[in-house]
């Protein structure tokens, strides 16, 4: 009976921890959709490079549809020269492991660039790290809609 | 006095590098295990060997194809199903590790031969894939492509 009975509680208690734990990775999949839209939707749109700053890894690295490889420093340096931006996002879909989340979804960008209008669309994937508490992009790699 | 301080800042220095070695020694040896896993990949492909791929594949793997999201039943399905003759060949160019702690982010370039409508094309991609260190040892967990433009 006490055998049961201790069973009986070990199982309720590793359905609770599991019940916690799943909770606490949907509230950090929901922090990095946030993220997603912040830094995406609005900074790039605002040219919010203090927010860009916060949110991007100094190792921060990107591949822009073109192949190009972009450090932080010439992202942000390039979102200086768009003259407007207007960045949609769909279908995101954040997988965790641990500290590393990686977010895909769908881009739009529709803008004047060098005074000339820029519209692209297609897939990313984004690499983000919890770094102390405090998730950064490290990652992103925008391909072109299906080749 | 002074003497005094500037040999103990010497020794707590001295005492720092072989730490410090010993650092950088895990991270090259982490960015040498990384590369081999690529090179694994593609070999692994060229031989159909889904078994090889299995292993090295995250569950949970995201991988964009030519702009669609493909999972690892479906990628491994795939090179089950088609003949090694029939896949894009893939020749590996430069690529760079950055290794963070358990997460391993590599950006490189490679060359992809395939045939389409009767000829050989050779086509040039840009990659970034993410790699994490688990209990089975370093696994893919994100992998995508652009296309560079043509030289």
């Amino acid at each position: 009976m006490r055998a049961l009975t201790v069973t009986a509680l070990l199982v309720c208690l590793a359905f609770s921890m599991a019940s916690a734990q799943a909770g606490r990775d949907l509230n950090q999949e929901s922090k990095i959709l946030a993220l997603e839209r912040i830094e995406k939707v609005q900074a790039f749109a605002a040219r919010d490079l203090k927010t860009l700053d916060a949110i991007l890894d100094d190792a921060f690295v990107e591949v822009d549809p073109e192949g190009r490889t972009l450090t932080k420093a010439e992202l942000l340096a390039r979102v200086q020269m768009v003259e407007s931006l207007q960045y949609t996002l769909d279908a995101m879909v954040v997988r965790l492991h641990g500290d590393t989340a990686i977010a895909t979804g769908l881009y739009r960008i529709k803008g004047i660039e060098h005074g000339k209008p820029l519209l692209r669309r297609g897939r990313f994937v984004d690499t983000w790290l919890n770094k102390n508490g405090r998730w950064v992009a490290v990652a992103c790699l925008m391909t072109p809609a299906s080749q | 006095m002074r003497n005094a301080a500037f040999i103990v800042m010497v020794i707590l220095m001295a005492a720092e590098c072989p730490w410090l070695l010993a650092q950088q020694s895990d991270q090259s040896g982490t960015a040498a295990a990384i590369r081999a896993l690529e090179h694994e990949w593609v070999e692994g492909q060229s031989r159909n060997d889904n078994r090889a791929l299995d292993l090295i594949f995250d569950n949970a793997l995201v991988y964009v194809e030519y702009g669609n999201l493909v999972s690892k039943g479906e990628y491994l399905s795939r090179i089950k199903w088609i003949a090694g003759s029939q896949l894009s060949q893939i020749v590996m160019e430069d690529m760079s590790v950055r290794i963070f702690e358990r997460t391993a982010i590599v950006v490189g370039t490679y060359r992809e031969r395939f045939v389409g409508t009767g000829k050989a094309q050779v086509k040039r991609w840009r990659f970034i894939d993410t790699w994490i260190y688990k209990k089975s040892g370093w696994v893919l967990v994100a992998a995508a492509a652009a296309p560079m433009p043509q030289s």
